[in-house]
């Protein structure tokens, strides 16, 4: 029986222990889906386990590597994947009733690079139906039911990506798949206090993903470091036939190498001072101290702003217009009556009004803000700020009221397509965990993943964990 | 930015003008089914803020929606999908305001479906004859 230390290492930990042979992938996954089977349901954190599936991958990876076949720091170990990910065969719910029983005879381009390296699918993570696509008030909006926070069970644990986030807090896995249109890594990664990697747009193929909006969505790592984030992006990046919107393969390649590779220079930080309009007392407390950090570790910190426009807006629009156009047939049939949110349940009727005038226009303004933001990164390699500026909410909390503060970073990442990562920064006075976010410019996701590096050399609250007993 | 020069409306004209601009939106011989609940219901929070034209047109799409999906919803629902429509329209009042050149073009550009595109993994051998895609001015 492993002890429990061993389920919460990194990837790149347990990665030493299976290449030298000192722990066996079989036992690492049975280890896994013991503890998945024994607090997932409480969590309501997986729609699916797959343990035969995943015991059958775990001997065949051990086969592998003791034929000398090693195929890299993902060899063996067992990750679950968001359930709007195609898996062959097994059902993709998409979190949402009227696709409950979806079965694809394909997997995702993600799924395959992951089986490729030789990771360990363990199962369907939860999720909010449809990815909140269709808008929701509260965290029950899912198949599934809430997700409930590792670090605190009366909290939830943001959306989309609730149950990667919840897996990967509570470890049990080795790290998650998630997916953002517009906070859906970020936010979960926060609140549930691990590492989250939104990729540059187009470096990571959607091929298999359930579509939500054609031109924000992203899949990225949720993992217990940003280095494991590091690791794990190096898999699953590429430019993919499948997905056009792919760029092209030297642009959207990467490739890990630890530490050798990161800029030669120190990193120049932008801290932004006008993202959140106010912080939770805890969360404005940690984030200091996440500054002071900053200050000793980086080449230079200054102030920063981020350009002011309706960004919220352009994205807003955009987002409405795609999902009437993904989903317009659940609109207009009316099964969108079967979601389970009182919201998602008529919010999209509303998309369908959006006319192709005013989309163009919020494209339009999308150019320019691209535009400014690229010039913003002249001066900063990586901006930085709180991810979120409160933390877990409570599950019965109306999400229209507890989190409907203005979101301009959000809208603004997610409308130029840049990277992202949270990083675990501190705790509130609740015990529950607080998010830092480094943004980069478009294509410079090495800088992003090397500011949370970097920042988690220096600090230990990725190391924290929750007490599940 | 209010768009309308100054020009005010009053209620009974706001309320005339969704009907027009309803009627306008809705294909001939489709009845309106507008929920009495609906129609009489206080506007939406944040309307005020919105400039007439705007309450006009956020009006309008509601209306548009009860005349093709009213009967899905009850009072409740109605509320939500009024609400909806306001909250769009206050995003693209915004929006409109934002100062565009003429020459600003979209984010989104076509990617024309090459030939090689669509067929990555084989790439011609040295010395083959241009395929078919490649003859195309």
């Amino acid at each position: 029986m492993l002890k429990e230390s061993i389920l919460y290492e990194s990837v790149g930990e347990l990665a030493k222990r299976i290449e030298s042979k000192q722990l066996s992938p079989v036992e690492l996954t049975e280890a896994y889906l013991e503890r998945s089977q024994k607090y997932g349901p409480r969590l309501n954190a997986y729609a699916r386990l797959m343990p035969v599936e995943a015991l059958d991958q775990a001997r065949a990876a051990e086969k592998d590597i003791h034929r000398g076949h090693y195929r890299g720091p993902l060899h063996g170990i067992p990750y679950a994947a968001k359930d709007l990910l195609a898996v062959k065969g097994v059902q993709t719910t998409w979190g949402a009733k009227p696709f409950a029983e979806q079965v694809f005879d394909y997997n995702a381009t993600v799924i395959e690079h992951l089986k490729n390296v030789g990771a360990v699918l363990l199962g369907k993570a939860s999720m909010i139906e449809l990815a909140g696509g269709l808008g929701y008030n509260f965290a029950s909006a899912s198949l599934q039911g809430e997700t409930r926070n590792p670090w605190d069970i009366s909290c939830w644990t943001c959306g989309s990506s609730s149950g990667s986030g919840a897996i990967v807090a509570a470890a049990l896995a080795g790290f998650a798949i998630g997916t953002e249109t517009w906070g859906s890594i970020l936010c979960p990664s926060a609140f549930c206090g691990v590492s989250g990697f939104r990729p540059t747009y187009g470096r990571v193929s959607r091929h298999g993903a359930m579509a939500l909006s054609y031109s924000l969505d992203k899949i990225g790592p949720m993992a217990r470091s940003a280095e494991d984030c590091t690791r794990i992006f190096a898999a699953i990046a590429g430019h993919d036939p499948l997905d056009r919107s792919t760029l092209p393969v030297d642009r959207a390649a990467f490739t890990y190498s630890p530490a050798a590779d990161l800029k030669k220079h120190g990193l120049r930080v932008g801290w932004l001072t006008n993202a959140w309009k106010e912080y939770e007392p805890g969360v404005a407390k940690a984030i200091q101290a996440a500054h002071k950090v900053l200050l000793r570790h980086f080449a230079s910190v200054k102030d920063a702003a981020l350009p002011e426009g309706p960004w919220e807006e352009a994205a807003g629009v955009i987002l409405q217009a795609e999902v009437a156009s993904s989903f317009g047939e659940l609109i207009r049939s009316g099964r969108v009556k079967e979601l389970h949110d009182p919201q998602g349940r008529v919010g999209g009727y509303a998309n369908l009004t959006v006319t192709g005038g005013d989309y163009t226009t919020a494209q339009r303004v999308r150019e320019i803000l691209q535009k400014k933001m690229e010039a913003l990164f002249d001066s900063y390699d990586v901006l930085a700020t709180a991810t979120l500026p409160a933390p877990a909410t409570p599950l019965t909390m109306d999400l229209s009221k507890g989190l409907s503060f203005p979101d301009p970073l959000g809208a603004i990442g997610n409308l130029c397509g840049l990277p992202a990562l949270s990083v675990p920064c501190g705790f509130t006075g609740k015990n529950l965990p607080v998010g830092l976010q480094f943004l980069g410019r478009a294509g410079d996701d090495a800088a992003v993943l090397q500011a949370g590096q970097t920042f988690q050399h220096a600090t230990e609250w990725h190391r924290k964990r929750p007490s599940l007993a | 930015m209010n768009k309308s020069n100054g020009l005010k409306i009053n209620r009974r004209e706001f309320a005339q003008r969704a009907a027009l601009l309803s009627a306008a939106m809705v294909p001939a011989g489709f009845a309106f089914n507008v929920p009495a609940a609906a129609a009489s219901a206080q506007l939406p929070e944040g309307a005020e803020k919105l400039s007439a034209e705007s309450r006009v047109e956020a009006e309008a799409r509601f209306q548009q929606i009860m005349s093709q999906y009213g009967s899905r919803f009850d009072s409740e629902e109605q509320k939500s999908v009024r609400d909806s429509c306001y909250s769009l329209q206050r995003s693209l009042e915004r929006l409109r305001a934002f100062h565009l050149e003429n020459g600003d073009a979209p984010a989104v550009y076509l990617k024309p479906l090459l030939e090689r595109e669509k067929k990555p993994q084989s790439a011609p051998a040295a010395g083959a004859a241009p395929t078919a895609a490649a003859k195309k001015p």
